[in-house]
This record gives structure tokens, C-alpha cells and sequence, in this order.
């Protein structure tokens, strides 16, 4: 009998603890801040940055507390949607540009106009180009913050060596596809052999950017049709941007193929040049004993495009949403944009053009050689199946780099693959 | 005598609830869950959709699919044999009576202690073109080719299977360690006055006696080489293009790349059936010899 009631008890105590531990999420301090939950995906030396605008921010607003959560970049929209769909979503968070469309399909997005409205945020203040881009069936859904193209980094210590640099610390480099295989070509044959002359990756998204920049310099617009419902794939474009990269490492062998981490091969001067986005500027500052410089991607064919993307902040859809909360939120939202002078110190071109007359940005060395590039970033067609996009076009493009399907064929089945891709009823828009 | 294990019976409750809700909740109930899911269009958001069996037309139809089952029964194929014969000299080797046992079954079985991160990454540095441990190495020897052993489909493959069987030979090992240790001393001894050659008590003692625990082994193995997932994910990534991609990540990517849930579940029922299928298979056939052994 004893032993009967003692396992009662037990159970009762189990039953207790369960019960306790929702009681245990529940409860929160008492404060009257408002306190804002703010998502982000950065890493490194954006998240330093990052925080530190946080911190400015509350320091600043004493009435308002923002809870600055990191979570880990590569599944961060899986979080993201997951999160919001549990209910736990959070009051502000980060998207790229490209990602929006498939987060408003998604239901988990809310407009901006009315709260731009009312808190007088001045939309002609920010970079039309990377605003455009962020503006979905004519209505704003996010703040963006930046831009971050890719671009094309050098080492003046070899370039000097080679004779190809100028008085203004820039590479002479003729701006057509030839002169930029011969300036390689150049750096290749007067550097020592175990320098090469443009660290580049052979497989993954860094040649995917560049592909797409060489294949929007040729004058293509996007993948997709202006009406996002069929897929509008320029081959011959593509085709022979594709090679022309292909030769780099096979015919002039310019970039040795296969390098795990070529950011490291650039960065312990293993390397002459390098393409990569902007946000590596503040890793290449950081490195002791390396004289680099930065100039936009040669325009070599013609148009002057080049692949970039946005980081914006959204405010989820809440369903019962508390007024001071939002308001507080969309004012947070607008005080990252106005402060892109701190994170344009991690390499980030901001997106607000009146941060550039700001003294602290001017004083920060390289930027002003590529804030130009923000008019010229060719941004994805705002569709819902933008990511999958990305990384159909990558997949492809890997095997027409690693030299097992030529170009034609690799784009024949990336066109298949996104035309079957917008069939898919889950990615298109409701008939 | 009823009433004491009734009452025994009551006090086990406690403590198996805990354990018994959490498996319900995320075990037993997805199992339910997902079998719902593969007859609906499913996003992440709910959105939902009654389609009945359009997600099992898709899926035969879907050449992603074939592909990337065909690269997980690639995986089974090349892995299951090898693990089995590997596993089974390194368990006579550490079985021999010399002062080298103990230490040959520490490095066997080391690997397997590690996290399938840990043994990425190592797989990584020691596998990478121009500073990785094994080009090095080559190159010591005068050979000077630059293999990309994680960059060409074939070696690839070669690297997947390689740092798979290193990883975890030596769980196997144990087992075929520990049944050679079962058979008994006399067979060997009678044998001995026989005159039987080595490979004659190998044959005719050792073999047969390790065949039930080889089955156990079989088993257990294609039904892990068909679960294969992490590893790849981490070393190439289902590259070079979707040359190593198991159906594991192309569920993954189906479900929370493309959030597509409904199809990433029949996708994983077609898998479970896969499994079973091959389990009933093996029990059957083991169930057939048990009068034999």
C-alpha cells in the first residue's frame, strides 16, 4: 500500500512538472519596455556590426529594449518560415531582396505604406535601384539596408610587380573579354609560379554570381519572363558566359581549379586577384601585411551589370498586433537604414544615399570606389521561386565547370528545371 | 500473484510515461502525421490542399527522384560488401594473440567515438587539392597529378565510401569481434589433432560460426547505407552537381528548401517501404536457415 501511494506520487509530480514547465515560458520580467525580437542571419564581422547598430539603437530609445538573435545563415529562411508558422514569430527580421517574394507568397510578410505613412519615412531617400527591387506589386514590404555586389579585389604589392598597376593604385586592364584574359594571362607569366593569378572558386555560388554578372553584361535581363510565369532563359548568353569562364580554367589555366578556400589563397598572398562580394572587404582590412585594392567588376562585355543582392528588414504578420509594438519595430527598421555608415564599415554599400554625404562614411577608406556598382546590380525578377532558382542555376553551372557536361547541355536542363519548377502549384501565385 | 504484478505493473507507469510521451509526441505521431501529409499539398505555412495520390504520380515521374535513390542504392552497393569484409579481418586481426590487440582495437574503433562533423571535416582536410594530407603525400612519392577527390564524380564516390568505411568499420568489428570470441576453444583444439590447416579452421570452424552475426551485420548495414545523409551533406554537399545527392537530402531539400512538405513526405514513405521490404526479406531468409545453424 505504502509503495502504491509513493508511485502516485511520482505520477503527480510528473504531472506538476509538465504543467510547470509552460508556465516557466510564460513568464517574463517585469519592464515597461517594449521589447522587440529581431532576426538576423549575419555572421563574422557583419554580426559585429550588426550588433553594434543594436546596441547604438538602444542606447538611444530608452523606452525600447531589441533582442538582437543570430541564427545560423544556411538555414536561416527554414527557421524563419518554420518560426512564423509556429507562431513565434519574431518583430523584425532580416531578408534578402530575393527572398521577399517567396516570404509575402508565403502570408508571412506585411506592407509597409501605411506605417511608412504615419512615421514619415521618405522612400526617394534610398538608391532607386536597390528600391525598386524591394517594391512588390507596387507596394513597399521592406526596408532595405544595403546592397552587397560582388567585386573585384587585387593585390597592388603583385599587380606592381607585373606592371599593372597605374598611378592611381588601379589595375590596367583593358575592358574587353581578351583584356581581361591577357591581363590575367600577363600576371600569370610574371609572377612566381605558386602565385595564382586569380583565386577564384571552380563550383558553388561565387561562380554562379560571376556567371550572372558576365551574363547580364551581355545584355540579358533575368531568367524569367517580365511576367514571372515562364522561364525566359537567353542561351546564347548564358552559353557563352558560361565558357568563357570554363576557359579561364582549362584553356588559359588562370584560376587553379578546385581550391577549397580561395579567400584564404588571396589572403595569404597566394593569389593576384581575386571576385568576391563586397562583404569581404572587411576581412581583407583586417589581414596584416596585405596591400589590397578594390574596383567594381570589369564590365568586359559590354553592359556594366554585375550580380548583388539586398539585405532588407520586414515586420512579420502578427495577428494580434499591439500598435506601440509595430510602431516601435518600423522605427528600428528605419534606424538600421539611417545608420549605414556602421555597417557599411563591414563592406556593405548602404542602401539610404543619405548616409553617403555622412562624414563617418566618407572617412572610411575603399567604399567610395564602389558605391557607384549600387546603380548597376542586376537584382532576380521579384519571384517566389527565386532561391530555387539560384540554386538550379548553381547546380548547373558546377557541372559545366568541373568539365562534365558542356554549357549547352547544362542549360537545356537548368531551363527544364525551372520551367517544371513555376509548374509547381506551391510557388506559383493562386490561378 | 495476479494482484503483485498488477500492482508492479502500476508502478512502472511513472516512470515510463516520461519516456513513453515523448516518443508518441515525436515518434509515433509523425509517423501518422507524415502519412497524411504525403496525400496533401502541403507548404510549411498552412496551405493545404487534398490532392490524393498526386504526390505519388509526381514522384514516380520525378528524375530527381530516380537519380538520387539510385545514388543512395549506389552507396548501399559499394559500402555493404566492403564494410562487411573489412570489418571482418579487422576482427580477426585484433583477435590474434599479440602484444599489438589491444592497441589494433582502440584504432579501430576509435573513428566511431567521433561526431559525423568531426569526421567531415577531418575527411575535408585531409581530401583537399593542393594543401590536403593525401596530395601531399602523393606528391612525396614522385606522384605529381592533382587528384580532386572530392570534385570528380568517380572519386567523390571513392572519397564518400572511403571516409564512411573508416568512420564505422570498427562498430562492426566489435560484433564480429565479440561472436569470434564466443566459439569455443575445443572446436580449434580437435581440429588442431585433425592436423587442419589454417585456412581450413577458417573455412569450416570460423565462417560458419560467424554467419549468424554476419546477417545481423548485413542487416543492420543496408539499412544504415540507405539512411546515408549527413556525411555527404557535409563533404560534398550532394556534388559535384547532384553526382552524390542521396534521396535523404533531396527529401531535405524538397521539404525545407522548396517547402514543399506534402511530397517530402511521400518521398520518405517511399523510403520507409524501401526499408521494409528489405528487412522482411532478410528476416525471412534468416527465418528459413534457423534449423541449419
Amino acid at each position: 500500500m505504502k509503495k502504491k501511494s509513493c508511485s502516485m506520487v511520482l505520477l503527480l509530480l510528473l504531472l506538476v512538472f509538465i504543467s510547470g514547465c509552460s508556465n516557466l515560458a510564460m513568464s517574463s520580467t517585469d519592464s515597461d519596455k517594449i521589447k522587440l525580437d529581431y532576426w538576423t542571419l549575419f555572421g563574422g564581422g557583419d554580426a559585429e556590426f550588426m550588433k553594434e547598430i543594436v546596441q547604438k539603437f538602444n542606447n538611444t530609445h530608452p523606452d525600447i529594449h531589441v533582442n538582437y538573435i543570430q541564427l545560423p545563415f544556411d538555414d536561416y529562411y527554414t527557421k524563419l518560415v518554420t518560426g512564423i508558422a509556429a507562431g513565434k514569430a519574431p518583430d523584425v527580421a532580416v531578408s534578402h531582396i530575393s527572398r521577399l517574394p517567396q516570404l509575402i507568397e508565403l502570408g508571412v510578410v506585411s506592407s509597409l505604406n501605411p506605417d511608412a505613412q504615419k512615421q514619415g519615412l521618405q522612400w526617394d531617400k534610398f538608391n532607386q535601384n536597390i528600391l525598386d527591387a524591394s517594391v512588390i506589386n507596387g507596394k513597399h514590404y521592406a526596408i532595405p539596408i544595403d546592397t552587397h555586389p560582388i567585386a573585384f579585389y587585387y593585390n597592388k604589392e603583385y599587380l606592381r610587380k607585373a606592371g599593372l598597376l597605374n598611378d592611381q593604385g588601379k589595375p590596367i586592364i583593358e575592358e574587353t573579354p581578351e583584356g581581361f584574359v591577357n591581363f590575367l594571362n600577363k600576371l600569370k607569366k610574371e609572377l612566381p609560379q605558386d602565385i595564382a593569378p586569380f583565386s577564384f572558386a571552380t563550383t558553388g555560388i561565387d561562380p554562379y554570381r560571376l556567371w550572372w554578372s558576365f551574363y547580364h553584361q551581355l545584355g540579358a535581363d533575368g531568367v524569367l519572363s517580365d511576367d514571372l510565369s515562364s522561364v525566359d532563359l537567353e542561351m546564347d548568353k548564358a552559353v557563352k558566359a558560361a565558357n568563357y569562364m570554363k576557359d579561364l580554367y582549362y584553356k588559359h589555366k588562370v584560376i587553379p581549379l578546385h581550391i577549397t578556400d580561395f579567400y584564404r589563397t588571396f589572403q595569404s598572398g597566394k593569389a593576384a586577384t581575386l571576385i568576391t562580394g563586397v562583404w569581404s572587404t572587411g576581412i581583407w582590412e583586417g589581414t596584416d601585411d596585405l596591400e589590397f585594392g578594390v574596383v567594381p567588376v570589369p564590365a568586359i562585355f559590354g553592359e556594366k551589370a554585375v550580380f548583388g543582392n539586398s539585405h532588407t528588414l520586414f515586420l512579420p504578420k502578427n495577428e494580434n498586433v499591439d500598435k506601440e509594438k509595430r510602431k516601435a519595430a518600423f522605427t528600428f527598421a528605419s534606424f538600421v537604414a539611417e545608420n549605414g555608415q556602421i555597417w557599411a564599415e563591414a563592406g556593405h554599400i548602404p542602401a539610404k544615399q543619405t548616409v553617403y554625404e555622412k562624414e563617418a562614411f566618407q572617412e572610411l577608406p575603399y567604399r567610395s570606389q564602389y558605391v557607384q556598382i549600387a546603380d548597376h546590380v542586376a537584382f532576380q525578377k521579384p519571384s517566389v521561386a527565386n532561391g530555387t532558382i539560384e540554386t538550379i542555376l548553381t547546380r548547373n553551372l558546377d557541372t559545366v565547370l568541373n568539365g562534365s557536361k558542356s554549357a549547352e547541355k547544362a542549360f537545356k536542363t537548368a531551363e527544364q528545371e525551372i520551367k517544371e519548377l513555376l509548374q509547381n502549384s506551391l510557388l506559383t501565385p493562386d490561378e | 500473484m495476479k494482484g503483485k504484478a498488477m500492482s508492479g505493473n502500476v508502478k512502472a507507469i511513472p516512470f515510463l510515461l516520461p519516456f513513453f510521451i515523448i516518443y508518441v509526441m515525436f515518434t509515433v505521431y509523425p509517423i501518422f502525421k507524415g502519412l497524411q501529409m504525403s496525400f496533401y499539398d502541403w507548404s510549411i505555412i498552412q496551405k493545404m490542399e487534398f490532392v490524393g495520390l498526386e504526390n505519388y504520380i509526381k514522384m514516380f515521374q520525378d528524375p530527381d527522384f530516380w537519380s538520387s535513390l539510385w545514388n543512395t542504392t549506389l552507396f548501399t552497393i559499394l559500402s555493404t560488401p566492403t564494410m562487411i569484409i573489412l570489418a571482418l579481418v579487422l576482427a580477426l586481426m585484433a583477435n590474434t594473440k599479440t602484444k599489438l590487440r589491444g592497441f589494433y582495437r582502440g584504432a579501430y574503433f576509435l573513428p566511431s567515438i567521433l561526431s559525423v562533423s568531426v569526421i567531415s571535416y577531418i575527411a575535408i582536410f585531409f581530401l583537399q587539392p593542393y594543401t590536403g594530407f593525401l596530395n601531399s603525400f602523393l606528391h612525396m612519392f614522385g606522384i605529381q597529378k592533382e587528384f580532386f577527390w572530392l570534385a570528380e564524380p568517380t572519386l567523390a564516390w571513392v572519397s564518400i565510401v572511403g571516409v564512411t568505411l573508416w568512420w564505422t568499420v570498427g562498430f562492426n568489428m566489435i560484433l564480429f569481434l565479440a561472436a569470434l570470441q564466443d566459439i569455443p576453444d575445443f572446436l580449434y583444439e580437435s581440429a588442431d589433432i585433425d592436423g587442419a590447416t589454417a585456412w581450413q579452421k577458417f573455412r569450416y570452424i570460423t565462417f560458419p560460426q560467424l554467419i549468424p552475426i554476419g546477417r545481423v551485420i548485413l542487416l543492420l548495414q543496408i539499412l544504415a547505407s540507405y539512411k546515408v545523409f549527413a556525411q555527404i551533406l557535409l563533404i560534398t554537399g550532394g556534388g559535384p552537381g547532384t553526382t552524390t545527392r542521396p534521396l535523404i537530402q533531396y527529401i531535405y531539400q524538397a521539404g525545407f528548401e522548396k517547402f514543399n512538405l506534402g511530397y517530402a513526405a511521400t518521398m520518405s514513405y517511399a523510403l520507409f517501404f524501401i526499408l521494409l521490404i528489405l528487412s522482411l526479406i532478410q528476416l525471412k531468409s534468416q527465418s528459413d536457415d534457423q534449423g541449419v545453424i
